[in-house]
């Protein structure tokens, strides 16, 4: 007669054995049936949030960054509206200097009567307030810096804000004064420039492609008419 | 199907479960205890209702998973514009993850229910072995950590001023989950483990 008791058989072996393959068919249906995106702000990663109040040239409203995405949008797709980021402070010398490419890029990209073949760009501008001596910021300077007031009374670098070069710009700018998004960003200076493909996910960043400018990007990512 | 109606499949196991694994659970089972004579006893009642709880709390973790991945696809599964949406719950980059290892809520609690699952299965296909004690008290001090997670989850959702239903669902399975392993604790340290 075949003997079939085991006595060496364990309890704990057999409830292992069934709880881990439970464990794992659990796992593999989810590794099979989602391919789950990181959120970060490394290309190829989805945009984190952007929160805070900004101004749009008549006054302080709230800021949702996931207004801007199309989960639908497919690569190629010039119907999808592109994200350009600037993370900068008023009082920074070099996003001073940068404020005029700023405003050739939106009035070249993200202005539908450019000429411009491509998807729509729109600008925003993340305006935070460095822990450095003499970048005392406030709402009135952003609103200075933004729309090129001249004789404000806001200085920029020790400068009159509307002084700065370029024209005004009639994008949003982001109050991030107390730097809760630069944080949540992991920005490290300014200026820092982002591409967000109209999806959410970064197809490009100034961090990650050191000597390449933001035009450069839109130029080289975003799809436009004539290439297709 | 209906995300609150597909929420149903984990929520009315964790409640059956609950009451089982309460006091009150042996006037429910009462009418299949003849059938199922396990479930005759306070203790094989207790079993029960804690193995139904820690499959039904794993699953419900399970889910949570997967809607955080599918929402980082960028989808949509049980978005609302009340306070009961737990992808923006779940789907919340600042929150989703455990502050220290960066690991997502959802699978901690899956790994954490697969483990309880196993610490009371094993306790009870050998329910006098010398180790089911320790499997026991293990399983008691497992679910009454989880407090202080949930503490904190609750207090994601207040941030947040959203609540994620299949999480709550979750918290409801930890707490039934603490309520069996602590009265098998006790029945452990006194006649009534062996009592028929």
């Amino acid at each position: 007669m075949k003997y079939t008791y085991d006595d060496e058989a364990d309890a704990r072996t057999t409830a292992l054995i069934r709880v881990m393959a439970l464990f794992f068919v659990g796992i593999m249906i989810i590794a099979a049936t989602t391919s789950p995106i990181a959120t970060g702000t490394k290309e190829g990663e989805r945009a984190p949030a952007l929160e805070g109040k900004y101004y749009n040239g008549s006054g302080w409203f709230d800021f949702n960054l996931e207004s801007y995405w199309d989960p639908l949008w497919e690569e190629g797709d010039i119907t999808g509206q592109w994200v350009a980021l600037e993370f900068m402070d008023t009082d920074c010398p070099y996003c001073i200097q940068s404020a005029e490419d700023m405003s050739a890029n939106a009035n070249d990209f993200g202005n539908q009567d450019s000429g411009w073949d491509g998807a729509m760009v729109n600008f925003l501008a993340s305006v935070a307030e460095l822990n450095i001596d003499g970048h005392d910021s406030s709402r009135s300077e952003i609103t200075a810096f933004r729309n090129k007031i001249a004789d404000s009374g806001e200085d920029c670098a020790s400068i009159d804000c509307g002084a700065r070069p370029g024209s005004a710009h009639n994008f949003p700018y982001i109050d991030d004064l107390d730097l809760d998004n630069m944080k949540k960003w992991k920005v490290s200076g300014t200026p820092s420039y982002y591409l967000i493909q109209p999806d959410g996910i970064i197809a490009w960043s100034s961090a990650e492609n050191q000597g390449e400018s933001l035009r450069d990007a839109i130029l080289t990512l975003v799809p436009r008419e004539s290439a297709s | 199907m209906d995300s609150n109606l597909q929420l149903m499949l984990y929520l009315i196991p964790t409640i059956v479960g609950m009451l089982l694994v309460l006091p009150l659970g042996r006037s429910i089972v009462t009418p299949f205890s003849e059938r199922y004579t396990s479930l005759a006893t306070e203790r094989g009642r207790v079993f029960f209702g804690l193995i139904v709880t820690c499959i039904a709390g794993a699953a419900v973790s399970f889910q949570t998973l997967w809607i955080s991945s599918k929402v980082s696809e960028g989808g949509n599964f049980c978005s609302s514009n009340t306070v009961f949406s737990c992808d923006d719950v779940i789907g919340n980059a600042e929150y989703n993850v455990d502050p220290i290892l960066g690991l997502p809520w959802g699978g901690i609690g899956a790994a954490t229910f697969c483990i309880l699952l196993y610490l009371v299965y094993s306790s009870s296909k050998e329910p006098n072995a010398d180790w089911v004690t320790l499997h026991l008290k293990l399983g008691a001090l497992a679910t009454f950590t989880g407090f202080f997670v949930i503490a904190l989850l609750v207090y994601y959702e207040i941030q947040m001023e959203k609540i994620c239903q299949y999480c709550t669902t979750a918290h409801i399975a930890n707490v039934a989950a603490f309520i069996g392993f602590f009265r098998l604790v006790r029945m452990n340290d006194s006649n009534a483990w062996n009592e028929s």
